[in-house]
């Protein structure tokens, strides 16, 4: 967008020069500070529980457990 | 393309206006899009079913849920947003690069297999209108896939906005159907504030009906959607407050919308106990029973605004598949490229829409086994997402101070994450111990 005395160009994002953005590929993985490792290790724990419930389900599911019993 | 875009020193076009209203106007309007698509869009196939099926059960008993959903669903997009606009980059390629290859691998497996699924859900409720409306699934599913493809193969971001745009406004209907079907004012003004008890108190089928309408309002494929959708836009730092107006602006429309759509169920539910028995089933069940009741302008309405919101689930959740799939493999991905210079972009979309439409057309085909499919990975996926994106949206080496979180953003997003936590857990007890909360 450039103000050229009393008119204005509004230039479309796709038009326009394309900005310099953070150089991702530079900054390399993310530093594994203790809130991170923490944040990480609750996820991990949770999605095993979740898959040990899926896991579950579905052989309540397919009748073991109705056999078992 | 890419070294067109990549060589780009001066602007290659622009509009010229006279006053600054007319020039924040018009920045708004060309920004305009991405927050849009991705919040109208959530409102698909699926939620439809979802919402409906509230209303059909417990009326307006679940509005005040919906208003507490709206700042939420901002929020989360809003980070969304910023992080698109800071790095230039999808989400999938930041889980990746900053996160290392199994969580990267994780989260796109994930994604493609619930985006797949999803996918599967909507050309069944495509499946279903067209039935019900005379027209053979077997014209309408393979014209549907081949008109999605169409859709982005023209190889212009701006026209593949343009049309999604325009089925964004055609979902507005859900608004007159709404006024002409719905309760009074004051009952829904009433009902947005005091949440409801349901008449049989506490059940599991209110509680999964609460926990579906929260895993519908928020999606893991919203994330990787916009931030790619922003990226591929090519978003300035200084779009970032229009960007943010563009995201309220969905946000509001989503709920409203899901609320009018809570408001159709509800005269289902109404006129059953006036006049006929009346058992949920689906929403094209429903839009047949309102037609008895109302004519076909609103059986055929409703079921047009099922196609359409099965339409436009459908283009943007395969657009995340294949953009966080090319981002990932380092693929050429964008809309305003050629379909030969980004061939791998392309065929992930084509692939994950025809492979989708396929499956839906085999008779006998387990729709219900996708369908409890979806919940479950969703389940799983949210929280994981949200976590990665709080992660992201605290990496002051990657946005820097101005794009960071603040500290509200940090308490905001944190409960976000606890009650959807909570929420997960709720439904793994259910699974566990399915006599947890009473039948209802």
């Amino acid at each position: 967008m450039t103000n050229n005395r009393r008119t204005f160009v509004v230039v479309h994002p796709l038009d326009d020069v394309v900005e310099a953005k953070v150089d991702v590929e530079a900054l390399g993985p993310m530093p594994l500070t203790p809130s991170v490792k923490f944040s990480l290790l609750v996820l991990r724990g949770y999605l095993i529980i979740m898959g040990l419930l899926v896991l579950y389900h579905v052989l309540d599911l397919s009748g073991l457990f109705t056999h078992m019993r | 393309m890419t070294q067109r875009i990549e060589t780009l020193t001066t602007p290659t076009a622009g509009r010229v206006v006279r006053s600054k209203w007319a020039r924040r106007w018009l920045t708004f309007l060309m920004v305009l899009g991405p927050g849009l698509i991705v919040m109208v869009a959530d409102n698909d196939a699926g939620a439809v079913s979802t919402y409906t099926q509230a209303g059909a059960t417990y009326g307006v008993k679940l509005l005040w849920l919906l208003i507490f959903l709206l700042p939420v669903t901002y929020f989360v997009q809003e980070m969304v947003a910023r992080l698109g606009i800071a790095t230039g980059q999808g989400h999938a390629a930041m889980i990746y690069k900053r996160f290392g290859k199994w969580w990267g691998a994780f989260s796109l497996f994930d994604l493609e297999l619930l985006n797949f699924l999803t996918m599967v859900t909507e050309f069944a409720a495509i499946n279903l209108a067209a039935s019900m409306l005379g027209i053979s699934p077997y014209l309408a599913v393979p014209l549907t896939a081949v008109g999605l493809i169409v859709m982005v193969a023209t190889a212009s971001y701006r026209r593949w906005e343009r049309v999604s745009i325009i089925l964004c406004v055609l979902d507005l209907a859900w608004l007159a159907y709404a006024l002409f079907l719905g309760p009074s004012v004051s009952t829904v003004a009433r009902a947005c504030v005091l949440p409801g008890m349901p008449p049989h108190g506490i059940t599991s089928d209110y509680i999964f009906l609460v926990i579906a309408i929260v895993g519908t309002t928020i999606a893991p494929w919203q994330l990787f959607f916009q931030q790619s959708c922003i990226a591929d836009k090519r978003l300035r730092f200084s779009d970032l407050k229009w960007e943010r107006i563009d995201t309220f602006i969905g946000a509001c429309i989503v709920i409203l919308m899901a609320a009018c759509m809570m408001l159709v169920g509800d005269a289902a539910r109404r006129y059953g106990l006036q006049h006929a028995g009346f058992t949920y089933t689906d929403p094209a069940q429903m839009a047949r029973f309102l037609g008895q009741a109302f004519g076909p302008l609103v059986r055929n309405g409703v079921l047009l605004l099922m196609i359409n919101a099965a339409v436009l689930g459908t283009t943007t959740i395969s657009l995340s598949s294949a953009w966080a799939y090319g981002e990932v493999k380092g693929w050429p991905s964008s809309l305003d490229m050629k379909v030969n210079d980004a061939p791998g972009f392309y065929a992930v979309y084509a692939l994950g829409v025809l492979l989708a439409a396929g499956l839906v057309l085999i008779p006998g085909a387990p729709l219900q086994l996708i369908i409890l499919g979806v919940q479950v990975l969703a389940g799983i996926m949210l929280p994981s997402a949200i976590i990665f994106l709080q992660l992201l949206l605290n990496d002051k080496e990657l946005l820097g101070a101005q794009f960071v979180n603040k500290p509200w953003n940090n308490v905001v997003n944190w409960i976000i994450i606890g009650v959807l936590f909570a929420l997960s857990l709720v439904l793994a007890a259910q699974v566990v111990a399915p006599n947890i909360f009473p039948k209802g």
